[in-house]
């Protein structure tokens, strides 16, 4: 690839620059930092330095030159780096992804059936939810993850039982992965005293402490320092225990995340920090709040692995879950795995999400986790669509029932207003 | 002379500002992406479409763009940052307050920030983390102004002003009260549309408005509860307590020229505010009320309040927790009552 080095502003007048003399000649391989070409300003002689590694094609200013600020003075042949994550999958490319199929290691059948089962039981039951929504039956606000079971089922199926998990706003999956039932689920979204956080939690905050799930932090980068305590805490008691901490892409902006995970990587925390990189924080595409689009690069800065998986694809979720679970066991953590994945739906309730383009959200919907891994099954396992459909049909009622029994869950007293501030 | 919700009235008022001055930017999460929604609650809407190199979408990241923001007004600009909801406030909050509200002061006065900061506000539905009252941590700021507008004609008057102000000013907005219609059609959301004439105007940062006169007992309100304080007057009317009905709205520096006035005729003050009651703004006012006018007062100060705990989720709970109607009344007629159980004494 080649790539124009323009002249940096260096006169303090803002006039403009003689060039005095080059320091490599073309065809020479020059080193990014490395000094280039030599200057004079009114004030000083002094050298520019090259902005690039690689191969000095042209020069484009002859010695005895006027140069001007941001004029182009040279030109270098570079090797081209990897693209970034989100101008892969974006739009179009998706679709050829989309044609890569999945493949199944050995696993034993029951086990991939408990898989899809789990993403059916999120798929089903977000549609629910977002139906009783509509209906005006729910109060509050809800933030979904159809298109994204498979992130959620993928991470938590490598833990172990004991292993936490750390969750946001958009919580719903999570819980169901992480073994939270469909009825105390429920039960918080209608704020009855029988929901997982008794009705004080709402939607945004859904966890279960005897299931390892902290109730979900809604404050964008909240849990991943968070997070990193927790793993502190297993460190200090010699437990094996882990935590996986989900967070969107939006949340590698914020402080906390480069706070938490530099800790994280300091003390060798067990902690995979699971980023469910959707494209989207909000209405906000990736591409317009950072330039390294590649999530998982911002591991190897702070010294630790970082890993960018098709987060559409369960059983490459699980396996790359299983070896950052066992690298942190291990004393190797922590971990960054990025999950490229797509929302189905609005942000939150009422979104039309308008934002997404067409051809990218056809692109991705042609690649849905459900179907997907639905057509390996049957392709690959011998699981025939009629084993897929009963499995649907369980289900569904095991939803239906939920929420026959959800309406009728008890409120809350008034006078517990007061409860539960202090232990 | 048109009819306008906050939200619109925001809106306008922003689009003039920017009209009439080239420094004038927005700064903010998903404020201007096409398709999008202007901002978390449309304020922004389509503005983007006006100003493309105004209207600036930020990464999730509140102390940097907050920090950004106070650099851009230290260099001349006056930049308009808002968060999506108040409770985020807390992540800005460094910026804020150690360095926009300080710089004039630390540089002796040679430094000045002429930043306009919006945070939506109230207990909407939506849990713990989405519905702080954040008035409290905010006022006792040497350095910043805080105003909270509860109709639209504030609302324009005011951002108007606080963009024109030298100072860093802190706007709090009302989840509830943006508008009661439409998309917005949420819950509890109520009315506070306003007049909006044609001309260019501000409203005072430092001023009070009394929006109802009374003899007997004064009400000191602001935002929703401002609304609820108005229908609680309307009731106490129709049994002969006359309630002096008074928008706080400027929460720093409080007015107590108009507070002042209000409690020397009615002698009894109850005060009204949404967050919890320990260390809130009603704190402060009673504190202050105590101070200057204590010999106007026939009866000790009250306070409405929600009790000191996190906003539940449940609305069964969050509407026990949230301040009501019926709770105003009760405190106004608790306070015009000399003693419970007797003739109501004569009311100055
Ligand atoms: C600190 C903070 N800032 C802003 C918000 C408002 N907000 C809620 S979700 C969201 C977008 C998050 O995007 P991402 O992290 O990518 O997660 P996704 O929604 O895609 O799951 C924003 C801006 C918030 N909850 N917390
Ligand atoms: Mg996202």
């Amino acid at each position: 690839m080649e790539i124009q080095m323009k002249m940096p502003d260096l006169a303090t007048t803002g006039s403009d620059v003689r060039l005095v003399r080059w320091l490599v000649s073309p065809g020479q391989i020059v080193k990014r930092g490395q000094p280039l070409v030599e200057i004079e300003t009114e004030k000083a002689v002094s050298s520019v330095e090259s902005i690039a590694t690689g191969l000095l094609k042209e020069v484009r200013v002859l010695p005895g030159g006027m140069v001007s600020a941001g004029q182009a003075i040279a030109v270098f042949e570079v090797a081209t780096t990897l693209p970034a994550a989100a101008d892969r999958i974006s739009e179009s490319a998706a679709s050829s992804l989309g044609a890569v199929p999945m493949v199944l290691p050995h696993y034993k059948r029951a086990f991939l059936l408990s898989l899809y089962e789990r993403m059916v039981l999120i798929r089903e039951f977000e549609e629910r939810v977002r139906f009783l929504f509509l209906e005006g039956t729910m109060a509050g606000t809800i933030h979904q993850c159809q298109g994204q079971e498979a992130t959620a089922v993928g991470v938590c199926s490598a833990l172990r039982a004991n292993d936490w998990i750390t969750s946001t706003f958009r919580g719903h999956g999570h819980a169901l992965a992480k073994g939270l039932s469909p009825q105390e689920l429920l039960d918080e979204l209608f704020g009855a005293t029988t929901g997982c956080c008794k009705g004080r939690g709402g939607s945004m905050h859904v966890g279960n402490m005897d299931q390892g799930m902290v109730p979900g932090i809604a404050i964008v980068a909240g849990g991943i320092p968070l997070a990193a305590g927790m793993a502190l805490a297993f460190k200090m008691q010699n437990s094996s225990q882990v935590v996986a901490c989900f967070f969107g892409d939006g949340a590698v902006a914020e402080g906390a995340f480069h706070e938490g995970i530099n800790m994280a990587a300091l003390w060798k925390l067990p902690v995979i920090f699971v980023c469910e990189n959707n494209l989207y924080g909000a209405s906000t595409h990736i591409s317009k709040v950072m330039k390294n689009t590649r999530i998982s690069d911002r591991a190897a800065v702070y010294g630790f692995r970082g890993q960018t998986v098709d987060g559409n694809d369960v059983v490459a979720v699980f396996e790359a879950t299983r070896h950052a679970a066992a690298d942190c066991r291990a004393g190797n953590g922590p971990v960054l795995l990025e999950l490229l994945t797509y929302r189905r739906i609005g942000h939150s309730r009422r979104d039309p999400c308008h934002y997404q383009p067409a051809a990218e959200r056809e692109a991705w919907l042609s690649r849905d986790p459900l179907l997907r891994f639905a057509t390996c099954l049957e392709q690959q396992a011998a699981i025939s669509a009629a084993e897929l459909a009963e499995i649907k049909a369980r289900v569904d009622h095991r939803i239906d029932e939920a929420v026959q029994n959800a309406k009728k869950a008890p409120l809350p007293a008034v006078e517990a207003l007061y409860e539960g501030v202090f232990g | 002379m048109k009819r306008l919700g906050i939200a619109e009235a925001l809106r306008e008022a922003i689009m003039e500002e920017m009209e009439r001055d080239a420094h004038v930017f927005c700064i903010g999460e998903d404020i201007a992406v096409p398709g999008g929604w202007g901002g978390a609650f449309t304020v922004t809407l389509g503005l983007e479409k006006k100003f493309p190199d105004r209207m600036i979408d930020v990464p999730i990241a509140e102390l940097g763009f907050f920090g950004v923001a106070v650099g851009a007004a230290l260099m001349g600009m006056r930049p308009i940052v808002d968060v999506q909801y108040g409770d985020f406030l807390f992540l800005a909050s460094d910026q804020i307050i150690n360095n926009a509200a300080k710089l004039r002061y630390m540089s002796g006065g040679t430094a000045k920030v002429p930043l306009v900061m919006r945070a939506p506000i109230g207990a909407t539905g939506r849990g713990a983390q989405h519905a702080q009252s954040m008035e409290r941590f905010f006022t006792g700021v040497p350095g910043l102004k805080v105003v909270a507008p509860s109709n639209a004609y504030d609302a324009k008057g005011m951002l108007k002003a606080a963009v024109r102000d030298d100072n860093p000013v802190l706007i709090f907005e009302h989840k509830l009260l943006y508008g009661s219609r439409g998309a917005r059609a949420e819950p509890g959301a109520t009315d506070a549309t306003s007049d909006i004439p044609e001309h260019d105007y501000t409203v005072p940062l430092d001023k009070a408005a009394v929006r109802r006169e009374g003899s007997h007992v004064t009400i000191l309100a602001w935002l929703l509860m401002l609304h609820h304080a108005l229908a609680a007057a309307h009731t106490l009317a129709t049994e002969g307590i006359q309630a002096e009905v008074l928008d706080v709205r400027s929460l720093a520096p409080l007015d107590y020229e108009t507070i002042g006035a209000s409690v020397r005729k009615t002698g009894r003050v109850v005060i009204v505010e949404e967050g919890p009651k320990t260390g809130g703004v009603s704190a402060e006012l009673a504190a202050g009320i105590m101070e200057r006018f204590s010999e106007s007062l026939v009866a000790p100060v009250t306070r409405v309040a929600s009790p000191d705990i996190p906003v539940p989720f449940s609305p069964i709970l969050e509407n026990t927790y949230r301040p009501d109607v019926p709770r105003i009344l009760a405190a106004a007629r608790q306070l015009t009552l000399p003693c419970a159980g007797l003739e109501r004494s004569p009311l100055r």
